[in-house]
């Protein structure tokens, strides 16, 4: 094993993933009290916070591990940890299914990883990251781009990226809130660590294409995950899809400093791998608390269809807001945090296209327009998820007879409402200590960089773009809202009144009248039904031409990647298997007699040479 | 005197091959087992080590005392047919056996150099003794023979240990008799569960606990 010791790293790199891995599991362990409680027995919610705590301890070893043995130890404990906590609701058949494609997408990763570190140990001669480093600067590169791959194809199954996503749909809805919320808010950003500190930190960027792979899987991983997002009734599969959506999003910005990097652009490539980092953090915030609010509707009603639900701003009027206010941020509204973020990594991508050779430039646009589409149609998602899960009439009974969540799960979610608004506000600030956590990943001296406190251009073109300040932006709201209000006053109030909706005669307005989720969403599923091939399935019963007894009507699309990829291999695996059963016969002679033959060629083998 | 006793174990191995009974196969167990102990003996005796004379008296009370004794007790107790079940008849066996013989004899010649007759001659005993073994358990259908196959296969190892290398340390030894002890008296004690579960020890039978 060569000098093997459990030495750590807190470089700023680490640090800053170890800040963003405990302000999220602090408020969901919080949160848990209150969630756990009546929902499992004593000895489960016990199982439960042991599981939570090495949960959190082995994602803290994976981005603390100076070694990457133990690396790979940190993330195998994390990802087996998870599983458990998966498959935690175990009376739901669901549950174990969900698990069983997440544990084996996860293996698959870990292979890949376990057979790129075996390569770098090969070179390197030993596992730890210093060696590692000094023996890529020497690596040959065409082994580079092979160990590059495969470190792409181990994290990107983990981080999500379509089409290695399918699991993250399924496990994460699938997990308790408050770990739902962790694996999604943290977890998944533990991918991008490994991709950091492997390809960037460790690997050292050699070619173009590496940025420009990144670039485009994120680019089909924003939208891939949105569009999906925008179909799901189920709130917490939704908010799995968005997260899919959010990882694309963050690599856009990795992806991109990688881009810059091998292009010798140090500002671009420091600034575009700052805007990544924030949108982490961001995403790692409002994820968290959209989740967690999430949770707490399904704890109060018992169902997670939106269909189901509506009216809940009235009975839970504290989660109601926690909830806008995460939707706000992920849909990137000034001047909340994700707003901020994804403002940057435009910023990135527009400076990008400016300075890159001629044939980037286009490339590079697109990275941008595709980023634009994505957050609109965030937008959309999250305005459909409010709407139809907090206002209007409740559509079932359990959403009318709806309670508030208790303190415990509130004091979760009003701590990560905070944060997303320091981090909206703080942004100067945040970006100030992002430049030095980007700078020891980069390895670019960053002292003398400074992108600009309330000025978010870079550096160069400072006081020649657009002036943007969140500070700002907030007091223009706040000024725009308090006119608004004034005017209200002095002209509308007396002139309103309060009645029922304008029903054209009907009379009979109720909870079934109104807009559903799939309703909302189906614009888009005709505008993207190129990709999602929708189908629809009626079926009438009638007892004459002209009496319908019944008439049954569904809507479905069709899961692209799992019809096409995923169904046909793992066809092909249970195929080979089928033939591989004809040797096991099962006689104790046969296999003494297979080992018997194995030797004897092996005998005749050697003989040979 | 050592090609006398080459000779020996060479020729209860055939012997082995050829049995058609129990008590004719673990006899011939008994006097591969003493052919062992001579050698080791004699060279205990070239020697003069303390070690080796004590490894010698334990393999004759072993593998040449307690284990057949054992084996015989067990065929005894379960009152099963003293037939070994041949998968190959004797003739084929017996082929069988020629061409393992030159296989490990061609083999041992590959792996030490060509002035060294005497050791080659020993590694080839060994080897065949080694393969016999396997043989032995993959064509004889009671449980019985597997176990007296693996024991073959053992003494092939220990062979080769004792002569070539000039035998493994002391108590690497001591424990390998222990191991080879208690596995048989763990295996004894299964096939007289097998038989009383299943009414005989035909391994092939066996396959029905196949899921």
């Amino acid at each position: 094993m060569g000098n093997f010791s459990l030495n750590l790293l807190f470089d700023p790199l680490s640090l800053f993933f170890l800040f963003v891995i405990f302000i999220v599991s602090l408020p969901s362990a919080i949160y848990s009290f209150g969630y756990l409680k009546g929902e499992y027995s004593v000895g489960k919610i016990k199982l439960s916070w042991f599981l939570l705590a090495i949960f959190v301890l082995s994602m803290s070893l994976v981005v603390t591990a100076g070694n990457a043995l133990i690396f790979l130890l940190a993330w195998e404990i994390m990802s087996l940890v998870s599983y458990f906590l998966v498959v935690f609701d175990t009376k739901h058949e669901k549950s174990v299914q969900a698990g069983t494609i997440y544990i084996v997408m996860t293996h698959i990763g870990t292979a890949f990883l376990i057979a790129a570190f075996l390569i770098l140990y090969k070179h390197a001669h030993s596992f730890d990251f210093t060696a590692i480093k000094n023996a890529c600067q020497v690596m040959p590169s065409s082994i580079k781009h092979l160990v590059f791959l495969f470190l792409l194809i181990g994290f990107g199954t983990k981080a999500g990226i379509v089409p290695m996503h399918i699991w993250l749909p399924y496990a994460h809805p699938q997990a308790p809130s408050h770990i739902s919320s962790i694996m999604s808010g943290v977890m998944i950003k533990t991918a991008v660590y490994g991709i950091i500190r492997f390809v960037i930190f460790l690997l050292g960027v050699n070619s173009l294409w590496w940025g420009g792979l990144v670039l485009v899987l994120a680019v089909i991983t924003c939208l891939v995950g949105i569009v999906y997002a925008l179909m799901e009734s189920d709130i917490k599969k939704m908010l799995a899809y968005s997260s899919v959506e959010n990882m694309g999003v963050i690599l856009l910005g990795i992806g991109a400093a990688m881009f810059f990097l091998s292009l010798n652009l140090q500002y671009l490539a420091v600034f575009s791998l700052v805007a990544g980092l924030y949108h982490l953090v961001n995403h790692a915030i409002f994820k968290g608390l959209l989740f967690l609010s999430g949770g707490s509707v399904y704890k109060a009603t018992g169902t997670r269809d939106m269909e189901k639900l509506g009216g809940l701003i009235k009975v839970m009027p504290q989660t109601a807001f926690c909830f806008l206010l995460g939707a706000i941020a992920i849909s990137a509204l000034p001047p909340l945090n994700g707003f901020v973020s994804e403002w940057l990594t435009l910023q990135a991508l527009f400076w990008g296209a400016f300075y890159v050779p001629v044939s980037a430039k286009l490339f590079l646009t697109v990275c941008a327009g595709m980023l634009a589409l994505t957050s609109a149609l965030a937008a959309a998602c999250f305005v459909k998820a409010f709407g139809i899960t907090f206002l209007a009439l409740p559509r079932s009974q359990s959403a009318k007879n709806a309670k508030e969540a208790p303190v415990s799960m509130r004091i979760g979610m009003f701590f990560l409402s905070l944060m997303i608004i320091c981090f909206g506000l703080g942004a100067s600030f945040v970006i100030k200590l992002l430049t030095r956590v980007a700078g020891t990943a980069t390895g670019i001296n960053v002292s003398n960089m400074k992108f600009s406190l309330n000025n978010f251009t870079i550096m160069p073109q400072a006081g020649q773009g657009v002036y943007l300040s969140v500070p700002l932006l907030a007091c223009a709201l706040v000024v725009f809202l308090f006119i608004g209000w004034i005017f209200y006053i002095k002209f509308l109030r007396n002139k309103s009144r309060t009645y029922t909706t304008w029903d054209c005669g009907y009379y009979k307005l109720d909870a079934r009248n109104e807009y559903t989720a799939t309703a909302f969403s189906k614009p888009f599923r005709i505008a993207f039904s190129f990709f999602l091939l929708p189908y629809r399935k009626t079926e009438k019963i009638r007892e004459s031409f002209y009496h319908v007894k019944s008439f049954v009507y569904e809507t479905h699309t069709t899961m692209v990647f799992k019809k096409y990829i995923y169904k046909p291999l793992l066809g092909s695996v249970f195929k080979t298997a089928k033939i591989m059963r004809n040797i096991q016969a099962g006689s104790i002679h046969l296999y003494l007699g297979y080992i018997f033959v194995t030797v004897f060629l092996l005998i005749l083998f050697m003989n040979k040479f | 005197m050592q090609a006398i006793i080459l000779f020996g174990v060479l020729v209860s191995t055939y012997l082995m091959i050829i049995a058609k009974r129990l008590p004719a196969l673990i006899s011939s167990f008994r006097i591969q087992s003493f052919f062992l102990f001579l050698a080791t003996l004699s060279i205990a005796v070239n020697e003069r080590q303390l070690d080796l004379y004590i490894i010698s008296g334990l393999l004759f009370l072993i593998k040449v005392c307690i284990i057949p004794h054992f084996l015989y007790r067990i065929i005894k107790k379960i009152k099963v047919s003293e037939d070994v079940g041949m998968l190959l008849n004797v003739q084929i066996s017996l082929l069988f056996a020629f061409f393992l013989t030159y296989l490990s004899w061609a083999l041992s010649g590959k792996i030490i150099s060509i002035g060294n007759q005497a050791q080659v001659v020993v590694l080839a005993v060994s080897f065949f003794a080694i393969l016999t073994g396997v043989f032995l358990m993959i064509f004889r259908i009671t449980a019985l023979s597997q176990i007296i196959g693996l024991l073959v296969m053992e003494n092939g190892l220990f062979l080769l240990a004792a002569t070539v290398s000039g035998g493994m340390p002391f108590f690497v030894e001591i424990a390998i008799f222990f191991d080879v002890f208690v596995s048989v008296v763990i295996m004894g004690f299964f096939i007289y569960r097998i038989n009383k579960l299943f009414t005989h020890i035909d391994v092939n039978k066996l396959s029905r606990l196949k899921g």
